[in-house]
């Protein structure tokens, strides 16, 4: 007796459930995710990704690795987490420039912007299902390191005093951690949003990145006309702000360190407002269908 | 459930002051159908209209029942779209494509999988379902996009140009294509082209945009079966013919050594008479058909 078996069901109607516009933005920002970090793409496409997320690690990796032989965290050189973020400014200023213009530039060039914005997904929905993908990398960057050492360093029996100095840390940590994700996501989509050259978008960043550090600083601090010019160090900014969070200063940076906290934050949350809308405007102006 | 699938009612579309679309009026049925016009005329516009990409500035717009102003989300869920452009990103699977696609569209995971599968079966590409899009020839694109635009099992399939870019036998298998998805699969289209002969041979009905506004909508079995008139055909000059049949109160209109004659009842008795009157020779005498071509070309100008 034969087996008969059936290979072309020929098309069938579908009427079963079917998610709402949240489950696609969800769907859309995984997608994104894998895509940025380079996942089902050539090994190419997955190096400046895993160098920034190693970059990123690997100091903490060390850290831990220390604070098991040397369980006491004033001897680790570091005074704080905020001091962590130090050095992880390349990992992040490579993802944000390098990396995360991928997740927007070749959506408008292969033209999968019109398919995305023919689904479920609005203009505003689908911006904010991108924000979310590469602030959720970010986030694994600036948040993952620093609570991998506090987890650790409570371990090792180096941690804050008592619980609620413990819990002060990790409130700080994700205070700090986010903002920066943000912040980095926020210049990153507005930059990016100006083009549909990922090469053009990171290059921009890059430039515009060093020109705010070069005019920021050498308007405080060369024509010394006053400190409150380097918050125009859109490098500087986001790191300062981390510092103030953990109620430090950064004295050994430029003359940003003498700004009031108050304006540090402001300038921070109005920069991140201002990048956001300008993605949001660019975008509501992109044709689709010709 | 109502027959309607599109309705518009005095749409108005501009971008600065580029009024594109001036008042537009039309229905469209089920079935397939084509929307026709010369570049610049606002078929995309309209298109964009439809899937609720952007606002309109007047009128009232109803897709599959619903206004896509109010209700886009809602809506595109129910709809396809295959755009016209060919570039789709190079190095992802088309199965993945097709899928991701899918699920944006509301479907679980692993009916998305499974839909996508069998939508790239039904466009021909199932042996190629994994092959990165990058490698694949313009053919086989289109019907990547296709198959997106099916796998989610849409209400309404808007197909922009679904032949651009392909050489004539994967263009009539495109075409072929097409009329299946609407007649076996059961799923209305729009289909905007620039090409009478491709709408002639798969839409049932037509919409013709000129200056923003539509020129014509009809199904084309009436458009063929429209008699505008007969055409004759002397072997000698037809110039006296002409005179007399205006003499009668026809409309003739002289085309080398044809005639078009309308404009009045039983033609066909009145040429045969005239004919023998002045003794002419008649090689042809046949009922004269609109044609899509007339109808596009009257509307355009």
């Amino acid at each position: 007796m034969t087996e008969a078996r059936i290979h072309d069901r020929g098309y069938m109607a579908y009427d079963g459930l079917r998610h709402g516009p949240g489950r696609a933005m969800a769907n859309l920002s995984y997608h994104t995710v894998q895509r940025v970090l380079g996942l089902k793409r050539s090994n190419w496409q997955k190096v400046l990704p895993a160098i920034a997320l190693l970059i990123s690690f690997i100091p903490a990796i060390v850290f831990i690795g220390i604070a098991a032989f040397l369980p006491r965290g004033d001897e680790l050189g570091l005074e704080s987490s905020a001091d962590y973020y130090g050095f992880i400014t390349g990992a992040l200023f490579l993802f944000a420039a390098f990396v995360a213009p991928e997740a927007v530039c070749t959506d408008r060039r292969s033209g999968m912007l019109g398919l995305y914005l023919a689904s479920p997904l609005s203009r505003d929905t689908y911006l904010v299902a991108k924000a979310a993908a590469i602030a959720a990398v970010l986030g694994t960057m600036t948040l993952g390191p620093p609570i991998l050492m506090l987890i650790a360093y409570t371990l090792a029996d180096a941690g804050p005093d008592g619980v609620t100095g413990w819990l002060t840390e990790l409130g700080r940590i994700l205070a700090s951690g986010t903002a920066l994700a943000v912040f980095w996501t926020a210049l990153s989509l507005a930059v990016s949003s100006l083009t549909a050259r990922r090469s053009l978008a990171s290059v921009g960043i890059f430039v515009g990145l060093l020109a705010s550090s070069a005019v920021g600083d050498g308007l405080a601090e060369g024509a010394d006309i006053g400190d409150s010019y380097a918050l125009f160090n859109l490098i500087g900014l986001p790191f300062e702000a981390v510092f103030r969070i953990f109620g430090q200063t950064n004295t050994e940076g430029p003359p940003i360190g003498e700004v009031d906290t108050w304006l540090i934050f402001a300038t921070l949350i109005g920069l991140i407002a201002a990048f956001g809308a300008f993605a949001r405007w660019r975008y509501q102006r992109i044709e689709i269908t010709g | 459930m109502s027959d309607i699938v599109i309705s518009a009612r005095g749409v108005q579309k501009s971008y600065d002051s580029n009024h594109v679309l001036q008042g537009l009026n039309c229905e469209v049925g089920k079935g397939i159908t084509g929307l026709l016009g010369p570049n610049g005329a606002g078929k995309s516009t309209f298109m964009g209209l439809i899937l609720g990409l952007r606002p309109r500035q007047g009128g009232e717009l109803n897709v599959l029942g619903v206004d896509p102003d109010r209700s886009g989300p809602e809506l595109r869920t129910r709809l396809g779209y295959a755009p016209e452009h060919h570039d789709l990103p190079g190095d992802v699977q088309a199965a993945d494509l097709v899928r991701h696609i899918a699920q944006l569209h509301g479907l679980p995971r692993r009916v998305a999988t499974e839909r996508a599968s069998n939508a790239l079966w039904q466009v021909g590409l199932g042996e190629e379902r994994f092959r990165p899009i990058g490698t694949m020839s313009t053919g086989q694109r289109q019907r990547v996009k296709m198959a997106q635009a099916l796998a989610h099992d849409p209400d309404l399939l808007l197909l922009d140009e679904p032949t651009d870019g392909l050489d004539p036998v994967q263009r009539d298998d495109m075409l072929t294509l097409i009329r299946r998805v609407g007649s076996e699969f059961g799923i209305d289209i729009l289909l905007s082209s620039h090409l009478l002969e491709e709408v002639e041979r798969v839409c049932d009905s037509v919409v013709i945009l000129a200056n923003g506004i539509v020129g014509h909508s009809g199904t084309l079995q009436d458009l063929g079966s429209a008699a505008s008139g007969f055409k004759v055909e002397l072997d000698s000059d037809p110039e006296p013919l002409a005179a007399a049949l205006v003499a009668r109160g026809a409309v003739a209109a002289v085309d080398g050594h044809s005639l078009i004659v309308s404009g009045v009842d039983s033609a066909s008795d009145l040429i045969r008479d005239l004919v023998a009157d002045l003794g002419l020779g008649l090689r042809r005498l046949q009922p004269s058909r609109t044609t899509l071509e007339d109808v596009f070309i009257e509307a355009s100008q």
